[in-house]
């Protein structure tokens, strides 16, 4: 049981630590995904017209 | 009400901000492509951040919650699994590669692609029922959490939750994808803020050493190793790994944003940032339930083998404990912060699913029976009319199943049988079509309606347990595709076109 409490713990410990890194990087990164994303379409809808 | 002023206002604030982003949105839909997969310009950060904010929604919360107040730590398997499986698709690409090199929109797309038009309607068929139930219980889940922790009366529930349904119908059907993909970042983020507070405070509250007690004492060492627990066990593990890389590859939702990322190497990034997300998105709110376990499990033994919680006295459900525990540790201002997270959530993920079932309905049931009936094609302003209708059509369904249906035994249960009846043939059937050159069209049928009456007839007339029927119906799927393909004519060669 001790090597699964100890197997548990360090896998909870990793998990919550990359979702919140994850989480930081996401939402710096983010809004120029969506800011490209957004004049792609744009321009792809402009080239069809 | 459990609410403060300053709660109402965070929440009311991010319903409205939500709305306003989602209706502005709008103006960048163009064509079908922009409506159902954003023109296909997802890039890796907002692509992360949408398919999380797709696969975390409040239920997630709640049946992750349940299932750790119930099996302690080693209901952590279930999502290691789910992150290693993501990390692994991720890694290698496999299907999502192929996947968006064809240009696809919808799963049930590729059985026209690669097998035939019939396929693709009962594939589409099945695809839209086993969603579209499976996002049926989603509203009353949703609404036990919030009527617990913001201490709305229950009288209320059915007001409150069709009022949250109808805004994310409104900026769904208005822009599409588009409109998703922009909420899901910012709900991504706030559900994101409200799952590290969460859990900072549960831990705190509960104790380290009171967690580890109490699982010890109340489970043994099923609390912890899922090989030694009833609910678990080898059959289950090998079952949630099949289950898992059959969601990664055809879970309309899913696949719907490896679609529409801006290229393969792109999908196979988000896939497997997202599998690292998926860890903590399991074990964080199971952490939750145990949590909630030490701070409520004082009642006698229930009958699922876990001590009933107590809260204020009187006896609740496991599923409920963890929202009466939100509701008892946060203080005004951080409560409305949790509280508009969770509300995050659960648009998110109601939007994507309503987005992603009702595609199914239009583009692979509708219009295909439209275009054998011999009607001409559809202009893409009409089909994105077609795509709105179908939304507003499953929102009315999953309004009145979702409030009336009685929900009983495991919710994560429920989740993955009716998840089972089609994806056990669609992911047969897709495995197939892309790595064996000599499946076929009466392959393809074999393998979509064994894998659904593999699902059906065990759980549901013969009562057997979900592990069990997990297996029948991915073994009875791959048996129809490899006696249907061998028995059927031999296709020709090449198979594969783009979709566009």
């Amino acid at each position: 049981m001790n090597g699964w409490q100890i197997f548990w713990t360090i896998w909870l410990l990793f998990s919550g630590a990359a979702f919140a890194i994850i989480t930081i990087v996401v939402t710096l990164k983010g809004f120029g995904d969506v800011k490209r994303m957004l004049s792609g379409i744009k321009s792809q809808d402009n080239g069809e017209q | 009400m459990n609410f403060a002023a300053i709660d109402w206002v965070i929440v009311i604030a991010y319903l409205a901000g939500s709305l306003l982003i989602g209706v502005l949105a709008k103006r960048f839909v163009g064509n079908v492509s922009d409506f159902l997969v954003a023109g296909r310009e997802l890039g890796v950060h907002v692509g992360i951040a949408t398919l999380a904010a797709t696969e975390i929604g409040t239920i997630t919360f709640m049946y992750f919650a349940e299932l750790g107040y119930k099996a302690g730590f080693a209901a952590f398997c279930t999502a290691a699994i789910s992150g290693i499986v993501m990390i692994i698709v991720g890694r290698t690409g496999f299907v999502v590669s192929r996947f968006r090199e064809l240009k696809l929109m919808t799963v049930p797309e590729y059985f026209e692609v690669k097998y035939s038009k019939g396929l693709r309607i009962v594939t589409g068929i099945l695809v839209a029922v086993g969603g579209i139930l499976n996002m049926g219980v989603f509203l009353k889940i949703e609404g036990q959490f919030l009527t617990i922790v913001s201490g709305i009366d229950a009288k209320y529930l059915i007001a409150v939750m069709t009022a949250i349904l109808l805004l994310e119908l409104v900026y769904t059907v208005l822009g599409g994808m588009v409109s998703v993909v922009i909420t899901d970042f910012l709900q991504y983020v706030l559900l994101s803020v409200a799952t590290i507070l969460v859990t900072f405070y549960a831990v705190q509250t509960a104790g380290w050493s009171n967690i580890v007690d109490k699982v010890t004492t109340v489970m043994g060492p099923g609390g912890w190793n899922p090989l030694q627990n009833e609910r678990f066990g080898w059959s289950f593990l090998i079952w949630q790994v099949l289950l898992w890389f059959a969601m990664c590859a055809c879970w309309q939702t899913t696949a719907m944003r490896m679609f529409a990322t801006n290229g393969p190497k792109t999908a196979k990034s988000v896939m497997t940032w997202t599998g690292v997300i998926f860890l903590g998105r399991g074990m964080l709110p199971m952490l939750w339930g145990i949590c909630a376990l030490v701070m409520f499990g004082t009642g006698p033994i229930g009958p699922d083998g876990s001590p009933t919680p107590i809260v204020n006295g009187q006896p609740v459900a496991p599923i409920e404990a963890m929202p009466a525990m939100i509701a008892t540790l946060l203080g005004p201002g951080v409560k409305g912060i949790v509280v508009a997270g969770m509300l995050a959530a659960t648009m998110s993920v109601n939007s994507s699913y309503l987005l992603g079932w009702s595609s199914v309905l239009s583009q692979d049931v509708i219009l295909p029976i439209r275009s054998k009936l011999g009607h001409g094609d559809l202009s893409s302003k009409s089909q994105i009319l077609i795509n709105r209708l179908a939304n507003v059509g499953v929102s009315l369904f999953v309004m009145f199943w979702g409030l009336y249906y009685p929900l009983s035994g495991s919710t994560y249960l429920y989740l993955n049988i009716t998840g089972t009846i089609f994806l056990s043939g669609a992911f047969v059937a897709v495995v197939g079509g892309l790595y064996w050159s000599r499946s076929n069209v009466t392959g393809g049928y074999c393998a979509m309606l064994a894998g659904a009456a593999g699902a059906i007839i065990p759980f549901f007339f013969l009562h057997w347990d979900a592990n069990w029927t997990g297996f029948c119906a991915f073994g009875l799927a791959l048996l129809g595709l490899l006696l249907g393909s061998l028995v059927g004519k031999k296709p020709p060669a090449p198979t594969l076109r783009a979709a566009e």
